[in-house]
């Protein structure tokens, strides 16, 4: 019984001896600079997918490396596995990218993958290992988690026709935007007419002839400034017209008293600093002349 | 509101004989006197045959000074309007032979066919009142004017001024056809004979007087500010403007509303001055952006909108 036991330890060492030789034999001689493994996330969900990378950079001109060992992969799905080698006088540079989705959740540690080749530097058979990498795969998203598949399908459903609804509103709201935005913009709008000047009340007569009062005892560019408030408003003035234009417009060419009136005002209310009492002068017998305008009592521009 | 009792030929005076040989465009006219007494340039734009040239040419007559034209071309060169130095072989030294440049009216016919070396050419002069030619600086005589004609319908072969040339010039008139009325009246006057020019109306030195008195006119403490705030009003947002107006625009309102307000009898600027001188100040200094184009604004209305808009004092 010893004996079988020994006999088939010595057959199945020298079977293992004979194997690793014939499998040196295959083995690539390779200068390894660089063998090591990355991901680009490391917090994904459960059926979230990420790529796991493995880069090999070797001395030696090589087409592909084909006796790379993954790690163990259990809790991931294997969506794709891309490999490519390029080589240039430096050597070779082979990345194998597999892509991949988490199943299980929980604390992953994958890794290390293993490459058996020759090591240049001795001669030798050699297994490269990689670094490990570790990844947190979380629960599924709460609408993916808890709800049977066929909700699920009814959700996402109805979520893609919300948004394809809100993504068409804004579409045609922008239209419209721009429609309208594409029409020329009325112009600055003529000045609308302002309401046509209430009667007169009472006691405006005597606020009226209060301001040419002050006026007339201590005749000042602000005085001057709210008795033509008061008279333009008498008028009709519209806001922005001046007196070219409200004499155009107005009847009160033909009042004369009036014209003169306002013609006077303009002047005093322009002419230069030493010349403002005499033009104040020119112009209170004809305002004295005028009846009471409306809305004298107003507060004046200038609060004189 | 009539204040000033000037010695000499008022403004006025020339303004009739102005009118006496171009018929109708009082606006035209009067815009020009204004000019002339506010020391600025003038650029006419019109349609051809609308007495662009002949207003220019009766000023010039009309104020007895020496006027020069010159007709802008492709193949017009720098040295063709300032001068050029020669060598004289008797004397064996360079001679200054001098451009049509130097006259007291200059009449830059159809400006916008010369290419942008020749209208630069003009910048030093309209600016400073000199030209240099070769080694030396020559100062122009005074007043110095320069009047350019640009017809807007033939744009092919034609140079669009730069913004900055275009800032130079005072004032921006728009020429339009006559009333049937002042056409009448041109078939009239004008029947085959070539209009008679007024000449020697008043003197240089009487349009020196009125730019001295024109410089010494009242503008209220309020009015300045209505002519700050209509030059702004060119340089806030907008979606039709690129850009407004300069400090430049904001000098030549006040200096055209002072001549307005000369030409008018009076020693201060009212509002009607400001507003009446605006579209002419400003309607040369404004970049419209393209919406302009593409939404088929008129320019002049939009001019007319901004200064609309800008509550008067």
């Amino acid at each position: 019984m010893a004996l079988t036991r020994r006999l088939r330890a010595l057959a199945f060492a020298g079977a293992a001896f004979f194997a690793t030789a014939a499998q040196a034999q295959t083995l690539l001689t390779l200068h390894v600079r660089v063998f090591s493994m990355s991901l680009d996330k490391t917090t994904v969900r459960v059926g979230e997918t990420f790529h796991l990378s493995i880069t090999t950079h070797v001395d030696q001109p090589v087409l592909e490396l084909d006796n790379v060992t993954l790690p163990d992969l259990s809790g991931f799905e294997i969506g794709g596995d891309e490999r490519r080698c390029s080589s240039s006088g430096r050597g070779s540079e082979c990345v194998e990218v597999l892509t991949l989705d988490a199943t299980e959740p929980g604390m992953r540690t994958l890794g290390p993958a293993a490459m058996d080749a020759v090591d240049a530097r001795n001669g030798k058979p050699s297994r490269f290992l990689t670094n490990s990498a570790s990844i947190d795969v979380l629960p599924a998203s709460p609408l993916s988690s808890g709800l049977p598949p066929w909700l699920r399908d009814v959700l996402l459903a109805v979520l893609r026709q919300i948004a394809l609804l809100v993504l068409g509103l804004a579409a045609l709201v922008a239209l419209v935007w721009a429609l309208t935005r594409r029409k020329p913009r009325p112009l600055a709008p003529p000045a609308a007419a302002p309401p046509a000047p209430a009667p007169a009340p009472a006691g405006n007569g005597a606020t009226w002839q209060s301001l040419l009062a002050a006026l007339a005892g201590e005749p000042s560019r602000p005085r001057v400034v709210a008795v033509r408030e008061v008279l333009r408003k008498r008028v009709g003035a519209r806001d922005g017209e001046t007196l070219a234009d409200l004499l155009a417009r107005r009847a009160a060419g033909g009042d004369e008293t009036l014209r003169g009136a306002l013609l006077a005002v303009e002047r005093a209310a322009f002419c230069e600093d030493a010349r403002l009492g005499e033009a104040v002068r020119a112009a209170l017998p004809l305002l004295e002349r005028l009846d009471a305008p409306a809305g004298s009592g107003a507060a004046s521009r200038c609060g004189a | 509101m009539t204040e000033t009792a000037a010695s000499g030929c008022a403004p006025q005076t020339l303004l009739d004989a102005l009118a006496e040989t171009v018929v109708g465009q009082r606006p035209i006219l009067e815009a020009l006197l204004h000019a002339l007494i506010a020391g600025g340039h003038v650029v006419l734009e019109g349609p051809p045959g609308l007495a662009k040239t002949l207003s220019c040419r009766a000023l010039a007559s009309a104020v007895g000074g020496t006027f020069k034209r010159v007709q802008f071309t492709p193949d017009l060169l720098p040295s063709d309007i300032v001068g050029t130095r020669v060598f004289d072989q008797r004397s064996a030294e360079f001679a200054t032979a001098f451009g049509p440049i130097f006259a007291n009216i200059v009449l830059a016919d159809e400006i916008n066919r010369a290419p942008a070396k020749v209208q630069s050419a003009l910048l030093e002069a309209m600016q400073e009142h000199q030209v240099t030619i070769g080694p030396q600086t020559h100062r122009l005589p005074e007043p110095f004017i320069v009047t350019a004609t640009m017809n807007p319908l033939d744009s092919e072969g034609t140079y669009a001024l730069p913004l900055a040339q275009m800032d130079r010039f005072l004032v921006k008139l728009l020429v339009d056809y006559p009333s049937p009325e002042e056409e009448v009246r041109i078939l009239e006057r004008f029947g085959g004979a070539p209009p008679a020019m007024p000449t020697g109306v008043v003197a240089v030195a009487d349009v020196l007087r009125w730019r001295d008195e024109a410089r010494a006119l009242f503008i209220e403490p309020r009015l300045a500010r209505y002519i700050v705030a209509l030059v702004a009003a060119t340089r806030a947002p907008h979606e039709y403007l690129e850009r407004g107006a300069s400090p430049r625009a904001t000098l030549a309102l006040a200096a055209l509303a002072r001549a307005r307000a000369l030409t008018g009898g009076r020693t201060f600027v009212v509002p009607d001055d400001v507003r009446e001188s605006a579209p002419a100040v400003l309607r040369h200094r404004l970049a419209f952006n393209y919406r302009t184009i593409t939404d088929r604004v008129d320019p002049e209305a939009l001019v007319a909108a901004l200064i609309a808009a800008v509550p008067t004092p």
